[in-house]
């Protein structure tokens, strides 16, 4: 164990401990604090959990998950099939867009629901003109518009689990159960879907956990009785009262000890379950079939249909930024450049802070992702592997978790809350994993002797990182790189509580607009200009090589 | 009384063509083997038998009963046994569950699916395990699970696509006998993959000798050996030393010919039926290492005696292998004895014109 490396673990914990198990401890501990008083206890759990008001909102949480879930189930299994296995035309153009709201932030799509499917909206209203209907149906407010809205945003993450399953389980095993006598729908049953779970699992566990994470949509859609909903408003609007504060921390707990236990439940059966390790490579390239006429049909009209529920998003978002006084009305009829001229002129400022946050969280993200992911990868150093622990719950984590144990840690004590450090730092403690699994999985494709070389002809370690390790290393950490930005300029569930005047971004923005009522239209144009942004980074992500899907999903299903 | 029968059978993958219009019969009860280095074809006719893949032309008769050309039989209706590469042991099942997957798509009582597994996971050695998981078992014994899943209905035809290849040497040694015996008893009609010769001559009744998408020849295990039909069988089946020359004189109603070579003018061979020969033809003179004697003095002078210098000799234990070089030619020998000299040291060579072919 090399003095270098001694140091650099030091100091990759120490800020680990000061910016992520610090904060989240005084937050743990906050949860146990009573009320009006000095005392310590799990009078606030206990309290949470006689409420009924607060029980049944942790119910609603969990069958808003299981419906969720169920949906994306539902829809992701003949899609993944199709995309997996049908040899198509058009497929990857398919592929880009359905997978495509994994790099949407989440509020764009509610935004673009509300305007098309809301009481008022352009579906109602055609229908209403069509005489198809009296009165407008509520496509969206409540817990079926909730769901329906989640599992289009989680729709990718099922699909890209249950494909890569699809694809990388080997192909002898389906055509065994072929030869033994299994036709068609048995020995999917039987044997691909079994096959499939453990990548399946990896999946559906980041939908499982998203309702106990989104707090936004709910709120958007008027349905607040949910955990992170009633979180978000007893801490945000209800600071003074003690009661509410505490029970919106034990909520923010809860929530937290859920996502992480289920995470964490889940690596252990998926580490168990492995199956792919037992397959000893195949020649073949999987099953691609070519499907029937009917099938075909059927399939392109599948995906056609999905895809325009997807592209309604940027589509929607774009008639709304570019017009004014869009109500009533099926389409929009005054067009105009207004919120553009108001976002660029006006507030400046909401776009700098973006770049300027995201930026600065990127160059902490790099300064310790690469060093950690070298230790992780190249050294035997002690307590690398709770390094690698501990950056990948982050994963896990809800943003708001995140955003209130930084207001609760760096208010008194260390008053980091009150300068705007706070919110690049806070952005790169949330959006570590991202860079870090990239950076650590390209780590890993280098092959160690490369890099001995190097030593061997008398380059010390810092010198052959830079000279052999770097330049190979580039393509993947740059993917990351750039994912890592795309996350953190979209975030908003830890920026929300720590942003003060003249700090908000381009998130909080659209935020604003939309609580405030102001504006509508600068919101939806907020957030095509994220859009925008966005796909400029994706396009800079397909350059590099990275392959889209690549990057939104990081490295390969875990 | 040919059990499968496989008619101009055509298969390519876009522009690779896999199997070039082949004829094929395999008898009721042979065990007939598909040999021949890898890509040549092997695994796609076996997939073709299976109905893995569909043929662009030809059919397949298992039984008398066509396969493809009166209508596409699936591979779940073809009642064969197949043991892949890979073995394709489902590792989210137990070893007994593995086994009695087919049993269970057949109506038969539960009483009788134990039996005949029971039976079976003897008949492979795997009685006590049928409780693993194939994750909890060796390669070897993963091997078997996949065999006695393939035995377990009693298939008409059983197909075994390189089955030992991912064993190491000594298992794949033993397991080749194993596998003969086995099958035999049960007397199943079989066709086995390999590119592993000496497995061939071991498991076979017949070796049928492919290349890029061809047969070359199709004989027993001691035919192929003793008369193979080309340079290509020659050298792919043991070892041969192929001599260039050209056919200088053919005497009549006589099995020998005379090729000049580079160092002889009128080397004496022996024609075997499949060389067609006429005079000037370019062929190799062919003999086999083990069947050219070494003779440390000149005998009595002769035929095809030929004095050498050693370029290399090495001891391998059984028997001494030497590198000869006679003129610009390098003839392999192996002899079963010592002899005294050195390398670059000179001896003589005597390539026994009746063990001497003539191949192309
Ligand atoms: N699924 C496939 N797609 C394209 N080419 C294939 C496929 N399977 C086999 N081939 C090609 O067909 C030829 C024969 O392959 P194969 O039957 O697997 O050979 P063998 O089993 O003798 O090694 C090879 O050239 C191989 O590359
Ligand atoms: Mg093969």
């Amino acid at each position: 164990m090399s003095r270098g490396n001694l140091f650099l673990t030091s100091s990759l914990w120490l800020i680990i401990a000061f910016l992520v198990i610090y904060p989240l401890s005084i937050l743990v501990l906050e949860s146990f604090k009573i009320a009006g008083s000095t005392g310590w206890g799990i009078h606030n759990f206990l309290e949470f959990f006689q409420d009924t008001y607060y029980l049944k909102t942790f119910g609603n949480t969990l069958v808003l998950s299981s419906l969720v879930l169920l949906a994306t189930t539902l829809f992701g299994i003949p899609l993944s099939y199709i995309l997996a296995r049908y040899r198509q035309r058009g497929k990857t153009f398919f592929t880009a867009l359905i997978l495509l709201p994994i790099v949407l932030p989440a509020y764009a799509g509610v935004f673009a629901f509300v305007i098309f499917l809301g009481k008022f909206g352009t579906l109602n209203l055609l229908l209403m003109d069509a005489g198809l209907i009296q009165k407008p149906i509520n496509w969206i407010y409540g817990l079926h518009g909730l769901v329906f809205i989640q599992s289009l945003h989680l729709l990718p993450f099922i699909v890209l689990s249950l494909s890569a399953g699809f694809t990388t389980i080997d192909p002898s095993f389906e055509e065994a159960a072929e030869v033994e006598g299994a036709s068609g729908f048995r020995r999917f049953i039987t044997v691909t879907l079994p096959l499939c779970t453990p990548t399946y699992l990896a999946g559906a566990v980041i939908v499982f956990l998203w309702p106990f994470t989104d707090w936004l949509t709910p709120l958007i859609l008027g349905q607040i009785d949910f955990l992170p909903s009633v979180a978000y408003i007893n801490i945000a609007y209800h600071f003074t009262d003690m009661h509410r504060k505490y029970m919106g921390i034990v909520a923010v707990v809860i929530s937290s000890l859920v996502c992480i236990m289920l995470f964490l439940l889940a690596r252990w059966w998926v580490e168990r379950k492995k199956y792919t390790g037992l397959s000893k490579g195949t020649t073949s390239e999987g099953r691609v079939i070519e499907p029937g006429a009917t099938i075909k049909f059927l399939s392109y009209l599948y995906m056609l249909f999905l895809a325009a529920l997807v592209l309604l998003i940027p589509i929607v978002l774009g008639l709304a930024a570019f017009s004014r006084r869009w109500v009533f009305e099926p389409f929009p009829t005054y067009w105009t450049l207004d919120n553009f001229r108001v976002i660029l002129m006006e507030t400046p400022l909401l776009l700098q802070n973006s770049f300027v946050f995201s930026g600065l969280a990127l160059i902490f993200g790099i300064a310790f992702g690469l060093p950690a992911a070298y230790l992780i990868v190249r050294t035997r150093i002690r307590g690398k592997d709770a390094l690698d622990f501990v950056i990948t719950l982050m994963l896990a984590f809800p943003g708001m978790a995140v955003g209130v144990s930084y207001l609760l840690a760096f208010w008194k004590g260390i008053p980091l809350a009150t300068h705007w450090i706070i919110m690049p730092l806070a952005l790169f403690a949330r959006r570590l994993p991202y860079f870090l699994r990239m950076a650590h999985s390209s780590y890993l494709q280098l092959d160690i002797s490369l890099e001995e070389a190097s030593e061997v002809s008398g380059a010390g370690k810092f010198r052959t990182f830079l000279n052999i390790s770097l330049p190979l290393l580039i393509k993947g950490v740059l993917v990351g790189v750039v994912m890592f930005f795309i996350m953190a300029f979209q975030e908003i569930s830890t920026a929300i509580f720590l942003y003060r005047g003249g700090w908000e971004t381009l998130p909080i923005g659209i935020f604003l607009n939309w609580h405030r009522g102001m504006e509508f239209g600068i919101a939806a144009a907020m957030a095509f200009l994220m859009i925008v942004i966005t796909f400029i980074l994706l396009l800079i992500i397909a350059r590099i090589g990275g392959g889209i899907l690549k990057a939104a999903w990081g490295p390969g299903v875990r | 009384m040919a059990f499968i029968e496989i008619q101009n059978l055509f298969k390519r993958y876009r522009k690779v063509v896999a199997v070039n219009h082949i004829r094929l019969e395999v008898k009721q009860g042979e065990m007939l083997t598909l040999l021949g280095p890898s890509g040549c074809g092997k695994t796609t006719t076996l997939r073709c038998i299976a109905g893995l893949e569909r043929p662009e032309e030809g059919d397949i008769l298992i039984d008398g009963k066509s396969m493809i050309l009166g209508g596409f039989v699936q591979p779940s209706k073809r009642g064969i046994g197949m043991v892949f590469q890979n073995y394709a042991v489902w590792p989210h099942m137990k070893v007994y569950n593995n086994i009695i997957y087919g049993l269970k798509l057949q109506k038969i009582s539960k009483q009788k699916i134990r039996e005949r597994a029971q039976q079976v996971l003897e008949l492979v050695g795997l009685a006590g395990l049928e409780d693993r998981y194939p994750g909890q078992l060796s390669g070897g014994q993963q091997q078997r699970v996949a065999l006695a899943r393939a035995l377990v209905r009693n298939p008409k035809v059983l197909l075994l696509d390189e089955p030992l290849s991912n064993l190491d040497a000594k298992l794949r040694e033993k397991m080749r006998f194993e596998i003969k015996s086995l099958v035999k008893r049960m007397g199943i009609t079989s066709v086995y993959v390999t590119h592993d010769q000496a497995e061939a001559m071991v498991i076979s009744d017949r070796i049928v000798v492919m290349n890029s998408g061809n047969i070359v020849q199709i004989g027993t295990p001691l035919a192929i050996y003793e008369a193979p039909a080309n340079r290509f069988v020659a050298d792919f089946i043991g070892t041969m030393n192929f001599i260039s020359g050209e056919i200088v004189d053919m005497p009549r109603d006589s099995d020998t010919v005379y090729v000049r070579t580079e160092f002889c003018e009128k080397m004496r061979c022996r024609t075997n039926v499949i060389a067609d020969t006429t005079l000037g033809a370019k062929v190799n003179a062919s003999i086999r290492p083990e069947d050219v004697e070494a003779f440390t003095e000149a005998p009595h002078a002769g035929e095809n005696l030929f004095k050498g210098v050693i370029a290399h000799k090495a001891y391998l234990g059984n028997f001494l292998y030497l590198f000869v070089t006679i003129g610009n030619s390098m003839i392999r020998v192996q002899i079963p004895h010592h002899i005294p000299q050195e390398e670059g040291e000179e001896l003589y060579l005597f390539l026994n014109p009746e063990k001497c072919m003539i191949l192309r």
